[in-house]
């Protein structure tokens, strides 16, 4: 298929979807088009997420066999631009599905302490301020690592190598206001110190999948050659550790509340592990942990990009399940899956899919003006 | 002088020794075997060794590990000794997994250490003839050697020691089989180590049989020392010597509130607090077919299914002067008590009260139907 043919169907997609999603909201109602809304949003953001935090760690650690694939999560984080409006027009979802921001949370004697904090307007301002803090983070980590590739400074590295913390820090705030506001917001008077880091391991999960997607989009098209079994090795040595973690911190905080057994903890849970939402917290267990571990539990499979590929689309996929199984609930005790959340799915990620295109002809392939770039590309197990 | 059992060659580095490798191992004349002093990439692929099985014995034993902790926890706390802990089911997986992780951890680290060292790596080996060779400092340093080693009758040193030297090699060095001593060899450390398990589970059985079958002896009667209230007798712990205390004054039981009112009159304003369910009305059926039904009658109709010969008169419920009677006279009667009815406020909570009074307005319907009740 042609690269014409190919964005005149993601063009078409996205805007069959664009019509879907407007047909939902009239034929729905708001608070079903603001749930898929929030969903997609958290998605496309902790994926963004994770490919910043990627390159940050490749930064702050001095990796080197990652400094030839870098190009590729730098050019994902970039998806933190248009993510960044999604986020600023998901604050219409506040009045809708957050029990703190409604009018009635005043008279209610466990939110009216927490007005402020959960009311519209602190939590307008922490969304923007978050999201002015991803800009500046995309800002310096990838627009200067693109002018490294005429100037080839290696002061770009040392300056990199000093805000890489910062982007952690950035990174931190980010994952954990997300895991605070727009999840841990919904059930006000439920509480989970776990949430946050529950969430860094699906956004870390995220990123590396997307790279790995892209990077075999790109060798596909006879690009990045030069990537071999090494490299693919330490991508899916990642890909198979996260796994293991984010199954550890999903099981970790499900046993201390089932344990615990205290009725503002376990009624989340209540509703997600009953009825129908029994089978998608079954199927998301399936598919975010037994099936990528047993798949990449051999030596060779965490090598392998034919692997890889498949791997990273069911991580992608759980990846919407789970955020779908964390949101969804509130909505009622069936899950709604129909025409809408297909329409939304096609605009997302039809949009999605047009704006990686184009980011992935930005700057070199490779970062040709790292000074670590040979070493990177000789890396040996 | 002993048989020689490996033939040892020097090289000048790393590339002169994979140089030599393919050379000498299409000749096929003994196990070639590489000593360097780091290692060396494709050095193992070379030599054609095998992908190493460990991965697959871990990961099997791991399986296994976690299989045996989820079917031992399953066993002592579902089956041999089920115990209900934090008000959880015996059988509670989610309890389960923690110690299961950790035995699949156990087994996969005990299986990778012991297979590595034991089996793929067949130590304990004292006294390697490589580590008397002269070739060792060299090799532990700056020197790369290969050797060719015995692996059947037919070997054959002198040619071996020209192929080396063919290959390139320099100090070429004949070894000599190790002298076997007494104790530290390899059958006797494997033979003492599986001794101590086989103690290790016989005395585990032994312990397990002799707590099952003499609970009374020491340690396993130091249960009973403790200190505890037993029943009729008594206890230095409260002032007035009594293990068992009285509640304190005022304490009411839960559903057992008194009631808010002293006569019939009184009660009779009160209105029913349930809905007419169809549960609310098989809880009023159920007790009133355990409570009422004795004296009133199954239909209400005020026939005993007692005997004749108990004297009193129990009322017809479905008579026109108890269906005037308010719910909450209704409830006021089965609180207080009318004639020789006693009391039945110990016996009902306040729900099934009330749920009774809707049985009985349902009884007084039923035997009073209209016929418009007709469906």
């Amino acid at each position: 298929m042609n690269a014409h043919r190919t964005s005149r169907l993601l063009w078409s997609a996205t805007a069959v979807g664009f019509l879907a999603m407007a047909a939902s909201w009239f034929v729905c109602g708001p608070a079903r088009f603001w749930a898929n809304w929030l969903v997609w949003f958290l998605f496309l953001f902790t994926l963004a997420l994770g490919a910043l935090f990627l390159v940050a760690l490749e930064h702050m650690v001095a990796a080197r066999w990652s400094v030839p694939l870098r190009r590729i999560p730098e050019r994902l984080s970039s998806l933190l631009v248009p993510v960044s409006a999604v986020a600023l027009l998901a604050l219409g979802a506040v009045p809708v599905l957050y029990p703190g921001a409604r009018p009635a949370a005043a008279a209610d004697p466990v939110l009216g302490g927490k007005a402020v904090w959960l009311g519209l307007p602190f939590f307008s301002a922490r969304v923007a301020i978050c999201v002015a803090l991803g800009l500046l983070a995309v800002a310096v980590m990838f627009r200067d690592s693109l002018r490294q590739d005429a100037s080839r400074d290696p002061r770009y590295n040392v300056r990199a190598r000093r805000f890489a913390p910062v982007c952690m820090a950035i990174f931190a705030v980010l994952v954990t206001q997300a895991a605070f506001d727009w999840i841990g917001g919904l059930e006000p008077a439920w509480y989970s110190d776990v949430m946050g880091v529950y969430l860094f391991a699906a956004a870390f999960l995220a990123g590396l999948a997307a790279t790995a997607l892209a990077l075999l989009y790109l060798q596909g098209r006879g690009r990045m050659q030069a990537i071999r079994f090494d490299h693919w090795y330490n991508l899916g040595g990642f890909l198979f550790a996260m796994t293991v973690f984010w199954a550890y911190i999903a099981f970790a905080q499900y046993m201390l509340m089932w344990y615990g057994n205290l009725p503002d903890e376990v009624s989340w849970y209540q509703a997600r592990t009953h009825g129908a939402w029994l089978g998608v917290a079954l199927l998301l267990a399936l598919l975010r942990f037994f099936v990528p571990f047993f798949a990449l539990v051999p030596r060779d499979a965490k090598g392998d990009p034919r692997r890889l590929l498949w791997v990273s689309l069911v991580v992608l996929a759980s990846h919407w399940i789970d955020l779908y199984w964390l949101v969804f609930p509130v909505l009622g005790r069936t899950p709604l899956f129909s025409w809408p959340e297909l329409g939304f799915a096609l605009f997302f990620l039809g949009g999605t899919l047009l704006w990686v295109r184009s980011a992935m002809e930005r700057g070199e392939d490779m970062p040709v003006g790292d000074p670590f770039l040979k070493e990177g590309l000789e890396f040996r197990l | 002088m002993s048989e020689t059992c490996a033939v040892l060659g020097l090289f000048e580095s790393a590339d002169a020794l994979m140089e030599a490798v393919p050379r000498l191992r299409s000749q096929a004349l003994g196990r070639l075997e590489a000593y360097t002093p780091y290692p060396v990439h494709g050095l193992d692929r070379a030599l054609g060794q095998r992908r190493s099985p460990l991965g697959g014995m871990v990961f099997i034993m791991g399986l296994l590990g976690a299989l045996t902790a989820l079917l031992f926890q399953w066993w002592i706390s579902a089956v041999d000794y089920p115990i209900v802990t934090g008000g959880k089911a015996p059988s509670s997986w989610q309890a389960f997994v923690p110690v299961m992780f950790e035995i699949m951890v156990l087994f996969g680290t005990f299986t990778a250490g012991l297979a590595m060292l034991l089996l793929l790596n067949r130590l304990p080996f004292f006294g390697h003839p490589v580590l008397r060779s002269k070739a060792i400092q060299g090799i532990t340093r700056d020197r790369f050697a290969l050797a060719l080693e015995a692996d059947a009758p037919g070997f054959d040193p002198q040619a071996a020691r020209a192929a080396l030297e063919a290959a390139g090699a320099r100090d070429i060095e004949l070894l000599p089989a190790p002298e076997p001593g007494p104790f530290l060899t390899a059958s006797f450390i494997q033979r003492s180590l599986a001794g101590i398990a086989v103690s290790c589970v016989v005395a585990g059985l032994v312990m397990y049989g002799a707590v099952k079958l003499f609970p009374v002896l020491p340690p396993m009667a130091h249960m009973l020392d403790q200190p505890r209230l037993d029943p009729q007798k008594p206890s230095a712990f409260f002032r007035d010597g009594h293990g068992m205390q009285l509640p304190v004054p005022g304490t009411v039981a839960r559903g057992h509130l008194p009631p808010p009112f002293a006569n019939e009159e009184q009660a009779a304003v009160l209105v029913n607090p349930l809905p007419r369910t169809p549960e609310v009305l098989a809880r009023g059926r159920f007790e009133y077919q355990v409570r009422c039904a004795v004296c009133h009658g199954v239909l209400g109709n005020g026939v005993p299914t007692l005997s004749a010969a108990y004297g009193a008169k129990p009322a017809n419920l479905l008579a026109p002067n108890f269906r005037a009677y308010t719910d909450g006279a209704i409830y006021g009667t089965i609180v207080l008590g009318k004639n020789a009815m006693p009391s039945y406020a110990a016996d009902l909570p306040e729900d099934a009260r009330w749920a009774v009074v809707h049985y009985v307005r349902a009884l007084q319907r039923a035997g009073n139907a209209k016929d418009e009740d007709l469906p």
